[in-house]
């Protein structure tokens, strides 16, 4: 059967051809017709946001005829794996929703532009210039902040007042909160709060009002083991007391308001950031307050205005120019920002945030009181934190689930963290 | 991995100067290639060379987004030696694979074994056995995990054991369980191995007066031993390389206290979140050739309990 | 004792299978308690989803189905079924074919380096695949491929899923080979004794190749995740987690009522192809 040797180099020629001809199909994917620029966005979010988000796009096509906008939207987590991968293979979107913890990165990395260049169409005047440095990485500006959050104690206003504990009011220190929630377990009979040991947000705002910060200018770790210590040392009392959560309670978090101790009616109150806050009024439908953050003993404030999110322009866009454009429509384009309303955060253009704040509707509207009832009092944010910090937040909670767990004393995991912050910053 | 593992005519080779004249030359590998061709430019293009890539990675310090900077075996020391986080993730990964990889079979068989003598009721009893498999781990069933699991939760009150998944000593058995519960897999492919032994193999050992237990040994277990070996081999590969159950359940953090990071959710933690690419391929080539070792072992084993029947005629 | 049981004894085959069937129940009880909650989860109110211990929910929130059937982002759940659907389809043809044709050659064909590359398909199980991602990941984006559903399904055709090569090799294995030593006898080429005589003995492992791979694609989330760019080429996998974003506000409750939607249509392909199954046991086993 001689016949078969060229039977099979025909059949793997015809294979290969075959597959040659797929890859042919597949490439016409950026090319629209019409001599239209074709931009793609990308975001996090929820439906709720898909919607309002297609609208002010569908307006910006509207206004600029030759532009043609993709937009993808997927959660925060997962939004974060599919944009690494993408601007690691060197296909990252021409717009791109960015965090806070992956700008530096995404910087250093050479995955964004240079916004300076677009000056002439992308407006950055309206922007408080402390706001707007964050996004800003040796004098480059690489991402514009698009929305302000702040932290805040959301609180079960039902189970408070029936407490009888006094409510919280414009400011109080960091022991002053730590009494109250200690009268309120007592009071209540489950803890005041989550445990705030697991979260680098939390200690941020501690450390802060004690004058530091969690990373320094150039990128070093800000604190040192003792200070991790005394706020372990300092929570983990709370924890023993029955004051904040518990171990069990704690290690459930998982991102979502639902999976929080307020969440599941397990605890009053919960230290989060404003905008996810508006999700406690679904599951405790009796009402949800804001009261700030506690402040450093000597009144000196920890919380700050951080950008919720910012927008980039991937370096390697073929039409900068354009997606500038749409960067500026997103952030100063008042019908825009009236379709987009409070769904990325407060706006952080000035003119719109004060036009927009009488049209706000429901906890957008709280929201809104709250952050203005903090305005003037709070200090600059600090810049991006370095890209390491991406790996450390998570092993601040492991670190810290050791202490809670009680395999470990707050001395012990405080040197343990810090030995790996270290090392993280190095690399 | 060697050559001696596959049974069949690549063993014979040694015996080179017998072998012509048990099996004249009748075929050329030309229909050979034919059928492989698929496979082959599958696993050059899609397998081979990522592969590559990945060992290559594995000597780099790479963050995703600058060029890959060679740091040699610094990877592997620093794995080895500095990391003990690793270390705990590689017994946690050892500890799921042992509760795991036994349960799920021995369940599998029990229950394909079950439904093999069951006259009427069979296709129900199959749909719903395999039912639990249809979901995968996906993040509604992790849900609905820690809520069984939970302080409170169904287990709690049936067992009174407290809550599972947040407790550090029993969150791994929650994840394991979850595994366990998807039987499905080892079971349908028990069921079609039960169902391919001839039917005349039992009625000849009934005719010789085996019963049924007797039947079981001489019959089942040998025949099944292809199918029993290959499940053997696959989740056990696969229990090496959890990941989702893990992931879904502990919140993609591995918690409580790292009780649930296995391997695979540390390596996704190093290489994704923590954007040290290079590291995490050092650790998926360690692991690589970890279950290597394991499957070479179970192929040796297999020599002596695994029957093929177009060999035992050949 | 034995005297008054002797009538009962009469039956003893009966007995043995009630318990059987007892036991089975019992464990069924067990076994889909969890997928009883996942139902009735889908109909609580947004309360009560997470908090909530308790099985049943305090009243019915058919809301619930109604957000998740209105689709996500003005892609509508039909286009989302329909493109998961395009998939899976695509994924279990392609397994199948090329699968079988790898396992026939490493079980039945002679051919060079046969055992090492065996051993080599082996290995390419062991590797876990977040390491090959992005590797994989740049050559699709260089050939094009990227936002088109061949990254998920072009694979598939090309038998990278070794776990069903093996599967399948193993099936083969199991086979007399009298059957083919009489093909061949009869005049039949390695290609007609492979259709003729070895596919339809080995339906039962195709079958299972088609059940786990659209089950298996169906669920797969980061693969689609990574390739997908527009939403309407999404699947109902990708639009399932769509609705709970850590940094936003989550709808839980959708999400479950969307899990279940989801759910439907693996379950009638299950339904549908073990009843097959049953039919190519018959066909292979027990006549073999």
């Amino acid at each position: 059967m001689p016949g078969h040797r060229t039977k099979g180099f025909c059949a793997s020629a015809a294979a290969l051809a075959l597959c040659a001809m797929l890859a042919g199909c597949g490439g016409s994917g950026e090319s629209v017709g019409g001599g239209k620029v074709v931009l793609r966005y990308t975001w996090w979010g929820n439906p709720d946001r898909a919607e309002r988000t297609e609208q002010a796009v569908a307006l910006f096509e509207k206004q600029h005829p030759n532009i043609q906008v993709r937009t993808s939207f997927s959660a925060y987590e997962a939004y974060k794996q599919k944009l690494a991968v993408q601007a690691s293979g060197g296909d990252a979107p021409d717009v791109m929703q960015l965090d806070y913890r992956q700008i530096d990165q995404y910087a250093s990395g050479g995955v964004l532009l240079d916004l300076a260049e677009q000056k002439a169409v992308l407006r950055t005047g309206e922007i408080d210039p402390g706001l707007l440095a964050t996004g800003r990485l040796d004098d480059t500006q690489y991402a514009i902040p698009q929305g302000r959050g702040t932290e805040t104690v959301a609180y079960d206003v039902k189970a408070w007042k029936a407490s009888g504990v006094p409510l919280p009011g414009k400011s109080w220190t960091w022991s002053e909160w730590a009494d109250t929630m200690r009268a309120l377990a007592k009071k209540t009979g489950k803890p005041g709060a989550t445990d705030p040991g697991q979260s680098e947000d939390c200690f941020e705002v501690w450390l802060r009002g004690r004058g530091k910060s969690l990373y320094t200018e150039d990128g070093g770790l800000g604190f040192t083991a003792d200070d991790l210590t005394r706020w372990w040392t300092f929570t983990d009392k709370l924890r023993r007391e029955g004051a904040v959560s518990p171990a069990e309670q704690t290690t459930q978090l998982d991102g979502s308001v639902e999976n929080t101790p307020l969440g599941r009616g397990e605890a009053v109150s919960d230290a989060n950031w404003d905008a996810p806050a508006s999700g406690f009024l679904a599951l405790i439908p009796t009402g949800v307050a804001l009261a700030p953050m506690p402040s450093g003993e000597d009144g000196t404030p920890g919380q700050y205005f951080k950008p919720s999110m910012f927008l980039g322009v991937g370096a390697g866009t073929n039409h900068p120019k354009e997606a500038a454009q749409l960067v500026d429509f997103l952030i100063n384009d008042e019908q825009a920002a009236r379709i987009l309303g409070a769904s990325r955060g407060i706006p952080v253009n000035e003119s719109i945030r004060e036009e927009t704040a009488s049209q706000l509707k429901d906890f957008d509207k709280t929201i809104a009181e709250y952050q203005s009832s903090l305005e003037g009092s709070l200090k600059d944010p600090p810049q991006a934190p370095p890209s390491g910090d991406n790996a450390l937040q998570a092993t601040f909670q492991r670190d810290y689930d050791q202490v809670s767990y009680e395999r470990m004393s707050p001395r012990e995991a405080a040197e343990n963290y810090v030995t790996e912050a270290k090392a993280e910053l190095r690399s | 991995m060697t050559t001696t593992d596959i049974p069949a005519p690549a063993t014979r080779k040694p015996g080179a100067t017998t072998t012509p004249k048990r099996r004249p030359r009748r075929e050329s590998q030309g229909p050979a290639w034919v059928f492989l061709s698929p496979w082959v430019l599958g696993a050059i293009v899609l397998t081979l060379l990522p592969m590559a890539v990945s060992l290559y990675l594995s000597f780099t310090d790479y963050d995703l987004f600058n060029p890959p900077r060679w740091v040699g075996l610094r990877n592997y020391v620093q794995m080895f030696t500095e990391d003990p986080r690793y270390w705990r993730s590689v017994v946690t990964t050892l500890t799921y694979v042992v509760i795991a990889v036994p349960l799920q079979l021995a369940l599998a068989l029990a229950v394909a074994l079950a439904l093999k003598s069951m006259k009427r009721g069979k296709g129900f009893y199959r749909s719903a056995f395999y039912a639990p498999s249809l979901l995968g781990a996906s993040m509604s069933i992790a849900l609905v995990w820690r809520a069984v699991f939970n302080d409170g939760g169904t287990v709690d009150n049936l067992l009174g054991t407290g809550g599972w998944v947040n407790k550090p000593g029993w969150a791994l058995l929650a994840v394991a369980l979850l595994t366990v519960w998807q039987f499905g897999a080892p079971m349908v492919i028990f069921l079609a191995g039960l169902q391919q032994i001839p039917a005349e193999l039992y009625e000849a050992a009934a005719v010789d007066g085996a019963g049924k237990w007797r039947q079981f040994l001489s019959v089942t277990v040998p025949m099944l031993s292809p199918v029993l070996f290959f499940n053997l081999v696959l989740q056990t590969i696969q229990a090496f390389q959890v990941f989702t159950p893990a992931f879904a359940i502990g919140a993609g953090k591995g918690g409580p206290a790292d009780s649930t990071l296995v391997y695979t959710l540390y390596l996704y933690d190093r290489g994704f979140v923590a954007s040290h690419m290079g590291y995490a391929s050092a650790m998926a080539w360690v692991l690589l050739i970890v279950i290597g070792v394991v499957t070479a072992v179970l192929f040796r084993t297999s020599r002596s309990w695994v029957f093929y029947a177009s060999e035992g005629d050949r | 004792m034995t005297t008054t049981t002797t009538p009962v004894v009469r039956k003893p085959v009966a007995w043995g299978r009630i318990a059987l069937h007892v036991g089975c129940l019992a464990a069924l009880l067990v076994m889909l308690y969890p997928l009883a909650w996942l139902l009735a989860t889908s109909l609580k109110p947004a309360d009560e989803v997470i908090a909530s211990l308790d099985l049943l929910p305090s009243r019915l929130e058919w809301s619930n189905y109604s957000t998740a059937l209105d689709g996500v982002n003005d892609v509508s759940i039909w286009r989302l079924l329909s493109n998961s659907l395009l998939i899976a389809g695509g994924a279990v043809l392609g397994n199948v074919i090329s699968c079988s044709l790898a396992a026939y050659a490493f079980a039945r064909l002679r051919f060079r380096f046969r055992g090492p590359l065996f051993a080599f398909m082996i290995a390419t199980i062991m590797l876990p695949h977040h390491a090959v991602l992005i590797p994989q990941y740049i050559i699709f984006n260089q050939l094009g491929l990227v936002n088109t559903y061949w990254p998920l399904i072009l694979p598939k055709f090309l038998a990278t899923e070794a776990f069903f090569v093996f599967l399948i090799v193993q099936f083969m294995r199991g086979l007399p080979r009298e059957l083919e030593e009489a093909a061949r006898i009869d005049g039949c080429g390695p290609f007609r004794s492979f259709f003729k005589v070895v596919l339809p003995l080995t339906r039962p492992a195709l079958i299972t190749t088609a059940i786990f791979t659209f089950i298996w694609t169906w669920n797969d989330f980061f693969t689609q995740l990574i390739y997908l760019f527009d939403p309407d080429k999404f699947t109902l996998t990708l639009a399932l987690r769509s609705f709970v974003d850590a940094s936003s506000t989550s709808a839980f409750g959708p999400m479950f009522a969307l899990s279940v939607i989801a759910l439907l249509p693996i379950v009638l392909f299950f339904l549908a192809f073990q009843r097959l199954l049953v039919e190519g046991m018959a066909s292979s086993g027990l006549k073999g």
